[in-house]
């Protein structure tokens, strides 16, 4: 089923993180700890699902040479609905991601999304796409702050799992844990994945 | 209706645009009251914190910089005012607590800062605010000396001294020459 296989692929086969490369801005900036990651994951998700759908409603209305400005137009209202969301509801995150929020504007992942897929397809097939990459991006940058949390604070989701002997290595919240960590995990998932296509990638 | 391409350009991104701004306002509108609730309970916290005999406050003055801590009784209980100045990566603010009868602060609390998590971000731990409380304003602040660093962040040690040394003066000016009376 098309519909389905639109949604899956962003989980693995076509990671934004981990096969794409793509958005490594928020990937690296702001996986410092698990809550953050997740909540950089789910901002970003909201926005491109929100202006896929948006984008690919109005894609035959919109003049092919001024299309990028009306999809950043849609992308950035969305996510100054997303940061005035959370500054309102979940202020301690809003906080702490920042200045990131409103660099979602330039996420290429978005942008990406919109000019690839969503201006090319239906509705329903730019959601689906959506909903599988914001989800596969999700839980890449969750998975990240998970593993620099452990290992630079000893904690997950701010809950002890390390015993009292273990020093924090404070590195993995440092920026270079960043890098450590997306290089390692990429080996790893370069080495058991079978297929090895190298995707076009940018920053 | 044939409109060319220019015109059609224009047209769509104005509309856009307009679209954009009228949705951004009605969320301003809806969120606008709960961030303004925040932005209140963090100042109240911060300055309940900093005055711990305080259970209210009045702002001294109208830049919201300088609070009056009351007690039940309407008593002046102390004053509590926002210190804020250079630290290793951004501006640090805080809230300081202060009695000005015995020349001593009562409490400090961090409200924004962007030092390096782990390290000079553990300005916001307790045992580095505690010390602080009760400390005579006529100390010299210098860090290592009658401040405790922290390890590994004696930049950010030294700009919360610092700060408090150079902004006591200017509030305690601020505090007799103003509403203070």
């Amino acid at each position: 089923m098309r519909t389905w296989k639109e949604f899956i692929k962003g989980l693995w086969e076509e990671n934004a993180v981990f096969r794409q490369l793509m958005g490594m801005c928020p990937t690296l900036a702001v996986t410092n700890a698990a809550i953050n990651g997740l909540a950089m994951g789910l901002a970003t998700f909201f926005v491109l699902v929100c202006s896929s759908i948006i984008v690919s409603l109005i894609k035959k209305l919109i003049p092919d040479k001024v299309r990028i400005p009306c999809y950043i137009i849609i992308i950035a209202t969305f996510v100054t609905i997303a940061d005035l969301f959370l500054a309102a509801f979940f202020p301690d995150i809003q906080k702490v991601l920042g200045l990131f929020i409103p660099l979602i504007v330039v996420n290429c992942v978005i942008l990406g999304r919109a000019e690839a897929f969503a201006s090319k397809n239906t509705v329903g097939l730019a959601a689906m796409d959506a909903l599988g990459m914001g989800l596969g991006f999700t839980w890449a940058l969750t998975l990240l702050g998970i593993i620099r949390e452990v290992l630079g604070m000893g904690t997950v989701f701010s809950i002890q799992v390390m015993g009292a002997s273990f020093t924090p290595w404070i590195i993995f919240i440092l920026p270079p844990g960043a890098f450590l960590t997306l290089g390692v995990l990429l080996g790893i998932i370069n080495t058991f994945s079978k297929k090895k296509n190298t995707q076009a990638s940018c920053h | 209706m044939n409109i060319n391409g220019s015109a059609r350009m224009v047209i769509v991104l104005a509309i856009v645009a307009i679209l954009s701004g009228l949705v951004l306002a009605l969320t301003f509108q809806w969120t606008k009251p709960r961030m303004d609730q925040v932005a209140e309970e963090r100042l109240k916290s911060a300055i309940l914190e900093v005055l711990s005999k305080a259970t209210k406050y009045e702002e001294i003055g109208n830049d919201g910089t300088l609070f009056n801590g009351l007690d039940e009784d309407n008593n002046k209980v102390g004053i509590a005012f926002v210190a804020q100045g250079g630290g290793f990566q951004g501006t640090i603010t805080m809230m300081i607590g202060m009695d000005v009868q015995s020349r001593q602060l009562t409490g400090m609390a961090v409200l924004s800062h962007l030092e390096t998590p782990g390290l000079g971000a553990r300005i916001e731990e307790d045992w580095f605010k505690g010390q602080f409380n009760a400390k005579s304003i006529d100390d010299p602040f210098i860090a290592r000396q009658d401040v405790d660093a922290i390890t590994g962040a004696t930049i950010s040690s030294n700009a919360v001294s610092n700060i408090l040394k150079n902004t006591i003066p200017n509030v305690l000016e601020k505090y007799e020459s103003g509403g203070g009376k």
